[in-house]
Order: C-alpha cells, then structure tokens, then sequence
C-alpha cells in the first residue's frame, strides 16, 4: 500500500493533508487502520467504502471531532491531532446539513465570518458573493425551512466555504437527495471546487458519485486503505477482489491459476481454461483465484459467430431479463461453468429486450476485461 | 370458523365483544360525536373548578363578622380594600412573588446542565443514573422531603454536626428564606429537568459540531446554538416552576417555620385558623389573578414555548 501511496508528484505540488499510519480504536474494534495517503493542494478526493467500512471515522479525525488513537495528521504541515475543531480552518458539510433552523440563509452563512471575527463590514458582501457562487442570491433573507432539500445544501456548501478554509470535507451530504437532484448537485460540487480550486475530501458510498466528482478515489474496507487512485484507473485496474466488486457490478470466476506468463494469466475452472491479466505479483501457478468480468464488458448474443473475436466465449441460457430504461440486465445461467448465473449488462438501443428468460444466448468478454485475483 | 376464531387469545375475543357492545351503544352514526363524548369527563372536572371559582368569588365579597362569626348578607370590596392596603399581605405577595423568581432562575440554572448532560452523555449507565437521582426524590412526595430537609438542616442535624466537627458553632439553617427557596429549589429542579431534556433532544448533536467545525468555542456554540433553540424549553420549563413555586404551601409551612409564609398559607389561615372565609377567598382570586398575569407576561415576551404543544415547529 505504501509503494501506491507515494505516487509521483511534480516537486511544485504541495501537500494540503497528510495522513500518517492513523488508526482509530473504539473498544475492541479498530474502526480504522494505519491509514496513510498524501492530499496535493487543490485536489479533490473521495474516500469510497461501504457503511462500517471507517471511511467517516477517517473524515472526523481530519475535522477534529474524533483524536487518532494512533498516527498524526498534518494539515498544511503542521500536526493538528492538539487543535480543536474550532481552531482549525476546515469547512464540513455534514450529513443531515446541520444548517441552524433559528437563523435565515444568510445568517447561517455569516455565522462562521462572525465566529471567526471577521472584519464586520465586509460580512454582507461576502455571505452575498457566496450565496451567489452557489446560485442563491437574493435568497438570504429566507428561513432554512423556507428552502428546498437543493437550495439547503447550496447554503450548507456556501457557509462551509465562505471563510475560506484550507479544507473542504463532505460527509455524504447527498445521501438524502433523490437522484436526479443528487447527480445536479454532484457536478455542482465539482464546478464549485474547480472555481475555487478548494482542497476536497468528500466520503460516499456511491461509487458512481466517486467516479464523477473526485481527481482521486480511496477505496475504504474494514478499516483498511483498499485502494488510492485517479477514478479511471480504480475502474480499469482494481487493486483487489473487494474493489473490484465495489465499483461497477462485477462477475466472479473461481479457478485455479493454470499458467502465467508475465501479466496475462490462465485460470482454468470446470474444466474450462480462461484467459485474463493477473493483478498482484504473488499470482502463481497452482493458486486458487477469482476472475472478475464487469457486468459491461461481456457482450451477449445469440450465436457465436456474431461475438466474432472476443477471447473468450460460453454457452448460457437466460434466465431474467431486467429492463432499466438506458440498458437491460441479462441474468444468465452458464452451465459450462459450474451453473454459474451471470449479470450482463446489454446497451444495445436498437434490439431492446431482444432475449426472453429461456432463450439460449452466448457470452463473450476479452483476456484484457478479465483481471484475475488471489483468494 | 368457530375454531379459527377460539384460535385467537381470550384478550383478543374479550376486545371484539367490547366492541359489538359499544358499537349497539353508539351506533356509526353518532361517530363525529365520539372525541367530544371522550373529552366530556375532562371539561366536567375543569367545569367542576369554575364553579367553585364563582362560589369563591362570591365569598371574596363578603365581609366576616367577628361578632356572630357569620358572613355578611350585603356585597362588599372592603376585603380587596384590605387585601391591598395592610402591609401584612403586600409583604406576603412580595415574598411569594420574588421568591418564585428567583426560584425559577436558579432552579433553570441547575436543571440545564443537568438535562444537557442526560441528554448527550453516550454512556447509558450515566443516563441511568442520572434520571433514577432525579426521581428519588420525586417518589418520596414534598412534606416528607420537607421534613427530612428539617433532620439535616436542624440545629442537631447533620450539617450542623458535620460543622461542629470542624469547631464551627452550630448555625439556624432553618425557619429563613433562604431555606424555603433551598428547599423550592430542590423540589423545583426534576420538573425543570423533565421539560428541558426534550427540547434539549430536539437539537440535533451534528448542529453543535457544525458550529465547532465552523470556528465557535463551546461557549460561543451555547450561546449562538443551544440556548437560542433550547428556548422553547426554556419557557415551558420556567412556566411550570414558576407557577408551581408561587402556589407553593408545604415548603414554605415547614421549612419557613411560620415565619416565611407564602400565599397559599395566608389563605390557608384565613380559612382554617381566622375561619375569615371571605379574606380567604379574596386572597385566593387575587393569586389566580397574578398568576395568570405572570404567565400571560411570559406568553407574550417569549411565546407559550412547549407549552404550545407546536411540536411542527422546524
């Protein structure tokens, strides 16, 4: 993990967050463990992992509500772990919003230029210039429960931006919405950051969410740093079974490592001899393994013939066909693989559901969409 | 369909015969009239009350005679006329009235903290106990508490003891105003804390870690966060003490010693040791009366708070 965490930088990028081997204990559990990663200035980053996973007790000890039980963290340099929240310049949007219901917009907006004793004067401007920035202008007199779930997530962006932290965190804030708002505010996220070129740390456990806001992508598992990349290639090249299955819906082929030759791999199961790209260099003949193939990456059709050069081909036959508007879900039984079923995802616009449950259908995935995993 | 019926409990087919009897009783018809059937017992006790207010009222209007010790037949204001020009009753307004205020700023001081930490505090076993503190005493009913704030606080009780210990003479603790607002106090503070924890429940934790997160201390986060919406609590509880302290009759008759009387224990003498029947009862109206204005003057400088019951309030 170490060797990925010192990725390559330009010598002119400086560090905004630094986290060194921190762990959190509560009780018996370790709620997080030995989490280490390097945040440059202006990047945007999104710590993705399931519910339980230590991704928001990981956010809380960067805001300062939680102390590491062991580990330092370094804003700007300087080891925070003795700073209370108050005293550090990080602006949080929390979960439930946490807006104050007895103040207007823009009172909660002031709050924080108040609170630090900021030059009076320059308040009213400045909670308009940012109620602005987040298309609410001409909105401050209102109430909070005078707002839409949209508009209080404006001004909860806007009063965690107005004092110009050093830090920006999100703990799941979108949660909440219902989707169509939730994607709006997902890009408005991302045209704010890029304007203020703010350093952003935003937890979910949307991996769609990851994808599209985020410069980089952590992967969160029990506690455990699973993976830190650009989103690309957290979705190109997992680093691990649990990622793979995490981001994207994703086919598992247990095996046993046949061969290998340099990256590309063999796994043979049921009797069958697949061919894929070994992640990890500890992958060696004779290992037991798992092959993960995306839902998007395997094409169905009725006949082999018209899958022509993939690498690999099976038989199946369907047995659900889920309509999802932009794409069908194929489930589909694989007897050749041990009565395996697979998801499919199919985009095809033209032939829409053009299988039935029943029909005999065949799949086919290339060597490099199949990345190829210990047990 | 007899044994899928003997299938249910007994409770069960008891409720379905209940039922059936009612519904014969009160036939679907008659079913819009049913919430004023439920709240008829309510309005008759209340009813009840207002009659003997207007008996009251009657009463206040009547002089004594000390000679026959019978009321008088003719209507008269002499007993308000003295009610307010005797010193001895200005006195005892004064003192119920400032005591019960400050009774109830103290008694709000204390029960804050108290609810605030039963209310936050993530240990169950700490919340336990603190509510099973502040119920103790609430089973054990006011006169016996009064009294057993007279084998403490007496001349040989245990603090004049404890004191004794240290070569301190021993102090009249008792028989003074400060022990009957001691004493108000102590009985005061569980119903503060009981109107305040909700209210205090109300206010979402992430609020006070918005308001640390976005560069507020802890007593900037009290005072810009928690006490504005913790209000509402505020008012209710306060109206409860307030009005609870001022009516008050067993602290101030035990630990005031005769000597620190509040209005209720005018009133008690008037009826039942001068047996002036008609001072008692002006005396009665007149505390209704200030309470009432008390409570009105609260209502309107700070709203009527949970006692609003507008739980929909955001």
């Amino acid at each position: 993990m170490a060797a990925a965490s010192a990725e390559r930088r330009g010598p002119r990028d400086t560090i905004a967050v630094s986290v060194r081997d921190v762990g959190m204990v509560f009780g018996d559990v370790h709620a997080v463990r030995n989490a280490s990663f390097d945040l440059p200035k202006g990047r945007f980053l999104t710590i993705l992992g399931p519910s339980g996973s230590g991704k928001t007790t990981l956010l809380r000890m960067i805001a300062g509500f939680d102390a590491p039980t062991s580990g330092e963290i370094y804003i700007n340099d300087r080891p925070v772990s003795a700073v209370p929240p108050h005293r550090r310049a990080i602006g949080m949007v929390f979960q439930k919003l946490a807006l104050f219901p007895h103040m207007t917009a823009a009172e909660n907006v002031a709050f924080p230029l108040k609170m630090r004793r900021h030059d009076a004067r320059a308040i009213p401007e400045k909670v308009e210039r940012y109620l602005e920035l987040v298309r609410l202008g001409g909105y401050g007199g209102r109430r909070i429960n005078e707002l839409s779930g949209g508009q209080q997530q404006r001004v909860a962006i806007a009063r965690a931006l107005v004092f110009e932290p050093d830090l920006l965190l999100l703990d799941e804030p979108l949660a909440a919405l219902d989707r169509k708002l939730r994607e709006e505010m997902q890009l408005e996220f991302r045209r704010i950051q890029k304007e203020l070129g703010v350093t952003t740390i935003n937890v979910t456990h949307d991996q769609r969410e990851a994808l599209v806001v985020s410069d980089e992508v952590i992967v969160m598992e029990g506690g455990l740093i699973q993976q830190k990349a650009e989103p690309v290639q957290a979705y190109r090249t997992p680093a691990n079974a649990f990622v793979a299955n995490f981001i994207g819906v994703t086919n598992f082929i247990e095996g046993v490592v046949a061969a290998r030759d340099g990256a590309s791999v063999s796994v043979s199961a049921h009797g069958c001899t697949l061919p894929g790209v070994a992640v990890g260099e500890a992958l060696a003949g004779g290992d037991a393994c798992a092959g993960a193939v995306r839902a998007e990456q395997i094409r169905i059709a009725p006949r082999a013939e018209t899958l022509g050069n993939l690498d690999t081909l099976v038989e199946g036959t369907v047995v659900d066909a889920i309509f999802e508007g932009e794409r069908i879900v194929y489930e589909v039984r694989v007897p050749g693989l041990g009565d395996q079923l697979f998801r499919v995802f199919d985009h095809d616009p033209v032939n829409h559901l053009q299988f039935s449950p029943g029909d005999s259908v065949c799949l086919g995935w290339n060597a490099r969409d199949m990345h190829v995993f210990k047990k | 369909m007899r044994r899928s019926r003997a299938a249910y409990p007994w409770t069960w087919r008891v409720m379905d015969g209940l039922e059936s009897l009612a519904a014969r009783l009160w036939p679907a018809r008659f079913e819009k009239g049913l919430p004023y059937l439920m709240l008829a017992p309510a309005v008759l006790l209340v009813g009840i009350l207002v009659l003997g207010l207007v008996q009251i009222g009657d009463s206040s209007l009547r002089v004594l005679d000390t000679s026959t010790f019978l009321m008088s037949e003719d209507l008269t204001l002499a007993n308000y006329q003295r009610a307010l020009t005797e010193s001895f009753f200005a006195t005892v307004a004064g003192r119920s009235l400032l005591g019960s205020v400050i009774v109830t700023i103290v008694t709000l001081i204390f029960a804050f903290p108290y609810a605030y930490l039963m209310v936050r505090t993530p240990s169950s076993a700490l919340r336990k106990f603190l509510l099973v503190a502040l119920f103790l005493p609430f089973f054990i009913g006011q006169v016996v508490r009064a009294y057993g704030w007279l084998i403490i606080l007496g001349n040989q009780g245990m603090v004049n003891e404890a004191l004794g210990l240290v070569g301190v003479p021993p102090m009249r603790l008792l028989y003074n105003y400060p022990a009957v607002l001691f004493g108000l106090v102590q009985y005061m503070l569980p119903f503060a804390v009981l109107m305040l924890a909700p209210a205090l429940t109300a206010i979402p934790a992430e609020l006070e870690s918005a308001a640390s997160s976005l560069g507020a201390n802890w007593l900037r986060t009290f005072r810009h966060v928690v006490l504005p919406l913790a209000r509402p609590g505020l008012v209710g509880a306060g109206l409860v003490v307030v009005t609870l302290s001022l009516t008050d009759f067993a602290i101030p008759a035990i630990l005031g010693g005769g000597s620190q009387d509040f209005i209720a224990n005018a009133i008690y003498d008037q009826f039942f040791r001068t047996s002036d029947q008609g001072m008692g009862a002006t005396l009665s109206l007149m505390l209704v009366a200030v309470g009432s204005l008390l409570v009105g003057l609260v209502f309107m400088l700070f709203g009527a708070g949970t006692l609003a019951m507008t739980g929909g309030r955001k």
